[in-house]
């Protein structure tokens, strides 16, 4: 009975606070209105520039080809390498490709990894077309059959983790800072002298995030839906579902990070530390399998890992249940001994 | 030439009007009070003279500086030491000393001889850091870091809020010795004995001055605030059951023992008043008490509950309101109260009623709905105190209750209290007022972590031969040979 | 010069007592460092691959044995038809399947496409394994960065990140703590000049963030083995005209808020979000639409960073990054002269 007075407390806080309500509307709007745009790791426009020693057909042809090609902006040719590279240098071009004696050369600026990759594969791409026209084709035919996102949507493939995110942001940063603030102000004194639960105080900090995820999560289903007119391909009920478990795990680890704080700064530079290895070692950027072993290791406790991977799941290949079974009980043991340290965690009688 | 002139200055924050055209000066050498209840605009006046704040209208002079245009001549000649603790938390006492030392051109050791008296006391102490300092302590720690320099003229905000009477007669007499090398101090104080030491005092109320004059004019001018009639009491419901025990307890932190085997016993509807210096251990063996901290060695029952094992079920039958502020600043009143009692178990209609008359008891119903943050602070203590007891619990303990607020105030607090002894609440209180020792059943004193005495205020005084409380605890405080924490 | 000292001197203590947070700056860099180096990687490798071989010519047993051997993928199972091998890719076990289906009928690849970028460079590198061409005419020269190691384009990324989180939320948290405590209204009144409380206030965190800087170029050259391939002088001059700028931020940040709490999530959120997003550090600032290139045109670590990885890892002197340096430099000085005069002698009430 006492936790619905707990909580209605927390609530009055967090309405009267002159900052948390604009934060919890704001942030999820900015986020989902920008991020989509900003999280395209698609590689266009790479500028090329060429240096022809040949001054055969089968030279000017490829030029020609460069021109027409969307991928790359021709930045026309000089007489020597030495230019062409003087014009990477200034951050003129990306590309040199130099043609001599029928042998290219390709010269790409790797500072960035992909870009430099994908930047000389579809150049040789388009120098191999070019070479393998007219004779018989090498390989056989291959057909590609690209199962879900047939559109190649990028978007498509980020919001989801954009959720993630949100919900991280929101449900860890702030229970962070709340137990803190009480110490902090020392209205926690007065708490520990009745005789109020343990669990009841816990419960009521949680529940409020809890909320605020739902919320949360629910303006980001309508302005994907609104803005980028992108939906779920399953059911919602399990994006629901994941959130809860994702504000569990995050709003108990804040309440944790908090008990254990002296500061707000501490809090706040504790929680960041871990929040950015979580997102960096999730899956959410980059692919997990791509880790070395001792790295994809951790993902086995690492509860965004699991988030990301139903969540796509749920949202770009309609999975359900059945699909996201093992990450909802991970979350969910995960989330639940959150919960326990937490509770645990907050001493009334030192 | 005097040190301060104020002409006509008014200051108002959007409705609220903090100062309406106040006016006074003050000559070179004196010891000036400004006294008035919460909320009355002494802080304000303190911040314009510092050029901390901008007046609105008037002019005012310090030391022949205006303080709109010629800010940083003053900021050069004056100390300030503002209400609340101005500390590094994180440095010690040492380092918060001679950092404050260095800002104003002066070491720690040119500044020793000035405030030798108040920092002696803390000087063992001088590498603890000030945050594991108790609140007295700390305000001791201010003063000295306030004084360490020699400006022309001091302001000091309530500089003696929580501090024991013993070092307040301390701080007062080195106040004494800045007259004598000309420096002008400008104080305020909700303590009488204090207010009786300046030369010249200011009553400030509602932001407007009432009256300037000597201490003894002014007080007796507005005897009816200041000096509020004695409280008669007479305490027929004590019985004799016991609902504080206590034998032999010991908190250690380290090899220092903060309660050093204390034993006594508090019966049923009784007020007990727990006295002692700065440091000498009250705090933690409240903590003891209540259930925040566990007992080293010792044992102690509370309303029928073992200490040491109970101390959930304790929390049950107990009040507590502590020297911070145990309400939320940023709930309403009517929020406030429902929380506190809706923690303790009771129903919702029981809630609603009891509210409506304990609001309607204190007056106060109008402002059910403002924020606890807006209210002034002596109304704040008022309403800790009644959530407090809102779940009419066995035992009340207060922290130092009526700390830094006005005499007539005190007044009101203390009905509260009786009010709540006749319902047969038993009242734990600390106190540094030692007007307030008088009105207790009983006190005992506590001096470096042990009781040295203990019985009724008439019994103490006869006992120690002493005229009154305020002698009797100075008597024995002056014998305490630690000096903290 | 003593007051200015000791001041200095206090600062360091507040820093240097708070273990927690000093294990957090000093970490948060070697942490980073060892993810963006060793962990995060965007390179095809494991793929878990299903082969469909019913009909296995000669030469299609040939591909799935180099396709075996590859470190691009991960044989995990052989299914008997397409469709029970675009099964196991539904139920997530495996990212690709391949089909060898009879000799008209070519290769099928099915990939699972949730991811584009990742789906496209599979289907490639499975195209290029299976048809192991000779080697052409083609000749490709990576520039800067032979093998290709992600830590090079996110050493400077790191860098613009962490110097101004440590510089910006630092100072405007302490800033903003000494108002809190009341602190600042003792300083204000004392007779030091209030610009130098706020220059003292600012040196410690520009020596912590150094200190930083030194320990991420010791860790990308010594531990990562990137090379500081450009001058070693005007990578530190860039990077202290970078945290001025941060410490000048902070100082702003504390100016608006008036709350630790308000302090934290402004830097937190409103600030580093930004960065992270905007300012080219993980995405390409080219492949964003135009309204928001102009936007990231005012993040400054988008210069910072620019100019990082010009200077490091391409080794080109200073003239080349003239533009970004100027604008830095040029950034740096509005924004203390805001900060610098929005600072408030005077409380507010």
């Amino acid at each position: 009975m006492t936790l619905k007075f707990l909580l209605q407390k927390e609530f009055l806080q967090i309405r009267r606070n002159a900052f948390l309500p604009r934060l919890i509307v704001a942030f999820p709007i900015v986020i989902m209105c920008v991020t989509p745009w900003v999280m395209n790791m698609e590689v266009k426009q790479i500028r090329v520039v060429a240096v022809d020693c040949d001054h055969t057909v089968r030279s000017q042809r490829l030029l020609h080809d460069l021109e027409a090609s969307h991928y790359f902006t021709f930045n026309g040719q000089r007489a020597t390498y030495q230019e062409a590279l003087a014009d990477v240098e200034h951050s003129k071009a990306d590309v040199i490709v130099e043609i001599r004696n029928g042998k290219y050369l390709i010269a790409a600026n790797s500072v960035n990894g992909t870009k430099g990759s994908m930047g000389s594969a579809y150049l040789s791409q388009i120098i191999a077309q070019q070479d393998v026209a007219g004779q018989a084709p090498t390989g056989q035919g291959m057909a590609v059959k690209l199962l879900y996102n047939p559109h190649q949507n990028y978007q498509l493939y980020m919001i989801p983790a954009l959720f993630a995110i949100v919900v991280m942001l929101m449900t860890g940063f702030l229970p962070a800072l709340n137990i803190v603030g009480e110490k902090e102000q020392g209205t926690i004194e007065q708490m520990n002298v009745t005789p109020v639960s343990r669990w009841a105080f816990i419960l009521a900090k949680l529940i409020p995030y809890w909320l605020i995820a739902l919320f949360v999560v629910t303006m980001c289903l309508l302005l994907s839906w609104g803005v980028y007119g992108i939906t779920p391909a399953g059911s919602v009920v399990w994006v629901y579902v994941l959130v809860i478990l994702l504000a569990m795990f995050f709003s108990s680890f804040g309440l944790i990070i908090s008990n254990y704080s002296e500061t707000m700064q501490q809090a706040i530079f504790v929680m960041w530390f871990f929040v950015v290895c979580l997102m960096l070692l999730s899956g959410l950027f980059t692919p997990t399998r791509s880790m070395p072993s001792w790295a994809y290791l951790t993902t086995y406790v690492n509860p965004m890992h699991y988030f990301i991977d139903a969540i796509r799941t749920v949202f770009i290949r309609g999975g359900g249940f059945h699909e996201i079974s093992l990450q909802l009980l991970a979350l969910l043991c995960i989330g639940l001994s959150m919960g326990v340290w937490a509770v645990a965690s907050y001493k009334k009688n030192a | 030439m005097n040190a301060i002139e104020v002409n006509g200055v008014s200051k108002r924050y959007g409705n609220v009007v903090a100062l309406d055209d106040v006016t006074f000066s003050v000559g070179k050498g004196e010891v000036f009070g400004i006294i008035g209840p919460d909320g009355a605009g002494k802080t304000s006046l303190y911040r314009i003279l510092c050029t901390l704040l901008l007046p609105d209208g008037g002019t005012a002079c310090v030391d022949g500086f205006d303080v709109r245009k010629q800010a940083s001549q003053i900021r050069r000649r004056v100390g300030y030491m503002p209400g609340r603790f101005s500390l590094y938390e994180d440095l010690t006492v040492e380092e918060n000393l001679e950092f404050f030392a260095t800002l104003f051109g002066t070491t720690l050791h040119e500044g020793y001889d000035s405030i030798k008296a108040i920092y002696g006391q803390i000087e063992k102490f001088r590498h603890r850091r000030a945050g594991a300092l108790s609140g007295g302590m700390k305000q001791k720690l201010a003063l000295s870091c306030a004084l360490v320099h020699s400006p022309s003229v001091l302001f000091l905000d309530e500089p003696t809020t929580g501090v024991d009477p013993v070092s307040r007669k301390e701080f007062w007499e080195m106040l004494s010795t800045l007259r004598e090398r000309g420096i002008t101090v400008v104080a305020s104080t909700p303590y009488l004995d204090e207010v009786r030491r300046c030369d010249r005092v200011a009553f400030l109320e509602k932001g407007r001055i009432r009256g300037i004059d000597r201490p003894e004019v002014v007080l007796e001018q507005f005897r009816d605030i200041f000096n509020p009639p004695g409280i008669a009491h007479e305490n027929t419901l004590a019985k004799d059951e016991k609902v504080i025990e206590v034998e032999h307890l010991v908190k250690a932190f380290g090899t220092f023992r903060a309660v050093d085997d204390i034993s006594f016993s508090v019966k049923r509807g009784e007020i007990f008043g727990f006295l002692g210096a700065n440091g000498a251990g009250k705090t933690t063996a409240m903590h003891m008490l209540t259930g925040l901290n566990q007992p080293t060695s010792g044992t102690g029952r509370v309303a029928g509950y073992d200490i040491r094992t109970q101390h959930e079920k304790i929390k049950k039958h107990i009040g507590y309101m502590s020297q911070r502020f145990s309400l939320y600043d940023d709930l309403s009143v009517a929020e406030n109260i429902r929380l506190f009692a809706g923690i303790y178990g009771m129903k919702e209609p029981e809630i609603k009623d009891k509210t409506a008359r304990m609001l309607e008891q204190l007056q106060f119903s109008e402002h059910k709905d403002d924020l606890v943050s807006s209210l002034p602070l002596g109304w704040k203590q008022k309403l800790a105190f009644s959530v407090s007891i809102f779940h009419e619990p066995d035992i009340v303990f207060l922290d130092e209750p009526t700390g830094g607020v006005d005499p007539s105030t005190r007044r009101q607090f203390w009905d509260l209290i009786y009010q709540a002894a006749a319902r047969g609440i038993t009242v734990f209180v600390t106190t540094h007022y030692m007007d307030e020792a008088e009105y207790c059943d009983r006190i005992s004193i506590m001096v470096d972590g042990k009781i040295k005495a203990l019985g009724t205020p008439d019994s103490l005084k006869r006992q120690f031969s002493q005229p009154d409380m305020d002698h009797v605890f100075t008597y024995l405080a002056r014998q305490a040979t630690r000096s903290s924490d | 010069m003593k007051k200015f000292l000791s001041f200095v001197l206090k600062e360091s203590k507040h820093i240097l007592r708070d273990r927690r947070t000093m294990l957090i700056l000093f970490g948060m860099p070697v942490v980073l460092m060892l993810l963006f180096g060793f962990a995060i990687t965007t390179d095809v490798r494991n793929v878990r691959t299903v082969i469909v071989a019913d009909h296995l010519s000669a030469q299609g047993r040939q591909s799935v044995e180099r396709l075996a051997a590859s470190e691009y993928f991960t044989i995990v199972s052989t299914a008997s038809t397409p469709a029970e091998a675009e099964r196991f890719v539904r139920s997530q076990k495996a990212d690709l399947a391949i089909v060898f289906a009879s000799e008209k009928r070519g290769i099928q690849l099915v990939v699972d496409g949730a991811d584009p970028n990742m789906a496209q460079q599979w289907a490639t590198y499975a195209q290029q394994v299976i048809a192991n061409p000779p080697s052409g005419p083609v000749n490709v020269k990576m520039l800067y960065n032979p093998q290709m190691k992600s830590a090079y384009n996110f050493v400077p990324a790191i860098m613009g990140m962490l110097l101004m989180l440590v510089c910006a939320m630092m100072t405007s948290v302490s800033i903003v703590r000494e108002k809190e405590r009341g602190t600042m209204e003792v300083l204000l009144v004392s007779p030091v000049r209030p610009l130098m409380v706020v220059v003292a206030k600012a040196v410690p965190y520009l020596l912590l963030a150094v200190v930083i800087l030194g320990v991420i170029l010791l860790m990308a050259r010594f531990v990562l083995g990137v090379p500081l391939a450009g001058s070693l002088f005007w990578i530190v001059a860039v990077s202290i005209v970078y945290i001025i700028l941060a410490l000048a931020l902070g100082l702003l940040i504390s100016n608006v808020a008036q709350t630790q709490m308000m302090a934290l999530l402004l830097s937190a959120m409103v600030l580093l979000m930004p960065i992270v997003m905007l300012s080219g550090m993980l995405f390409p600032v080219e492949s964003m639409p135009v309204a928001l290139q102009w936007l990231s045109a005012i993040v400054p670590p988008r210069y910072y960073i620019e100019a990082m990885r010009k200077l490091m890892i391409m080794g080109v002197g200073i003239g080349e990054v003239l533009t970004e340096v100027g604008i830095l430099v040029l950034m740096t000085l509005a924004l203390l002269a805001v900060s610098l005069l929005t600072f408030k002698t005077r409380l507010a009430r």
